[in-house]
């Protein structure tokens, strides 16, 4: 399970001005966001905290919007995942600045479909790990999606490996996930 | 044969039938054109964050709730309140100083802060050494501006917000203090934990000489450090009781050293 348990109650607290339910939002979800920021290897212990701190500041001026406490979760980790890739991309000055990756409008965010909140059974993934080939990516995989201890720098270390090589297995194993995930909520959601 | 991209993209947002139908199909096989486009582009709408969730909720959770990052929730809260971008808006700023020549500037000076009589002062706590705690402490002011120059501070001294205020204590006991910054109506903010031994010394965390930035600040600003010998209180304690007046500690937390320095804020275009 994530750590979304109990959070749809702190969201609606919060959307309500409550402040202790901001801090409480944050204690739950800031071990998730720092989690899903140390995927990307390329950025330093400095820059991580810069993505947190900006993906918390995004979420919570916009959390009065937000129509579906339930889709908290989901909504912030997208922030965070778009915060990390915007300080890529800008790192990397592949595109401009202005270029910034838009986060998902807290709007028309849509309640998670029932299909999709089957598919958070975590057994389909654990099938598609088990199924990938032995090899360096199935390690990586395993590290940080499995174990959940070392942060992608950290397993690029243990590896000795390259920090990019690190981030692009994770990347392409979780494109894989996401297709899966897109095809079942076609099939049994919108179909 | 079609594969993803940001018109397929749309119309799956839009929950098209044609396309809908089509990509149910096709993504029921793998396809590295797809799973490319799907890597590099987010959506359609909070895929990415379900995809994520779903991940990161495979690996085993700690039996105990994870612990609330009281610095990190106060650099948002401020920023929360700053409406401005992140850059340049972090409390705490990491002095480049040699602490020796921060010493030669405050030893001289290093005092108690009593805030009675000033300006704004709303509280009752007259900092006084040893008055409700088994550790004491003593708070000098240091403002560093944008040339470097040093200049130390007298309580209730005015300041630009260009400046950065350094800090130096000094304790009876070892302990741990924490470092709040407080503006006229408006609830303490942490700062900052910070580890105090005995003695004088500059306060200084684990990214070095820790250093107070006015950016962005205006009017009356109060600096509350407060010290304790044991494990460091719960910070949403301290605010609430700093902002509320009280002189009593927070309980089960012990006795506290609590020291203030007040200064003014003013624009440094406004200067004289």
């Amino acid at each position: 399970m994530g750590a979304s348990e109990g959070l749809t109650e702190w969201v609606r607290r919060a959307s309500q001005g409550q402040a202790s339910a901001y801090s409480e939002l944050y204690r739950r979800t800031r071990p998730l966001v720092t989690r899903l920021v140390g995927g990307f290897a390329q950025l330093d212990a400095d820059e991580v905290e810069d993505v947190i701190q900006e993906t918390f500041v995004r979420a919570f001026r916009a959390l009065p919007r937000l129509k579906e406490p339930g889709a908290f979760e989901s909504w912030l980790l997208s922030i965070a995942r778009n915060r990390a890739r915007t300080r890529l991309e800008r790192k990397s000055s592949t595109r401009r600045l202005e270029e910034d990756v838009a986060d998902p409008e807290p709007e028309p965010v849509p309640h998670i479909p029932e299909a999709l909140q089957l598919e958070r059974d975590i057994a389909v993934v654990r099938r598609l790990i088990a199924e990938l080939p032995e090899g360096e990516e199935k390690r990586t995989v395993h590290l940080f999606y499995v174990e959940g201890e070392l942060s992608a720098r950290e397993i690029a270390e243990k590896l000795g490996v390259g920090k990019s090589a690190v981030t692009m297995r994770l990347e392409r194993f979780r494109s894989r996930i996401k297709r899966e995930l897109l095809r079942r909520v076609l099939a049994g959601r919108w179909e | 044969m079609k594969h993803l991209d940001d018109g397929a993209l749309g119309a799956l947002s839009r929950r098209e039938p044609e396309a809908v139908a089509y990509f149910a199909t096709h993504l029921a096989h793998p396809c590295e054109t797809c799973e490319a486009f799907l890597a590099t582009h987010p959506g359609p709408g909070l895929l990415d964050g379900q995809v994520d969730s779903l991940l990161l909720g495979l690996a085993p959770t700690g039996a105990s709730a994870p612990p609330l990052d009281e610095v990190g929730l106060a650099r948002v809260r401020r920023e929360l309140r700053a409406h401005r971008p992140a850059a340049g808006r972090w409390g705490m700023v990491a002095g480049g100083l040699a602490a020796c020549l921060l010493a030669v500037v405050l030893l001289p000076r290093m005092r108690v802060a009593d805030p009675v009589g000033q300006e704004g002062s709303a509280v009752e706590w007259t900092g006084e050494k040893g008055r409700l705690a088994r550790i004491a402490l003593e708070l000098s002011v240091v403002a560093r501006d944008s040339a470097g120059v040093l200049r130390r501070l007298d309580p209730g001294s005015s300041v630009k917000d260009s400046d950065v205020l350094l800090l130096r204590y000094h304790a009876t006991e070892a302990g741990t203090a924490l470092l709040f910054e407080q503006r006229q109506g408006a609830a303490p903010e942490l700062l900052g934990h910070f580890p105090l031994v005995a003695g004088t010394h500059d306060l200084q965390g684990p990214q070095g000489l820790a250093g107070v930035s006015l950016a962005g600040e205006a009017g009356p600003v109060t600096l509350w450090l407060v010290g304790s010998t044991g494990a460091p209180p719960e910070a949403e304690t301290v605010s609430e009781m700093l902002e509320g007046g009280s002189g009593a500690g927070p309980q089960g937390q012990g006795p506290l050293a609590i020291i203030r320095f007040d200064v003014s804020v003013r624009s440094g275009q406004n200067r004289p």
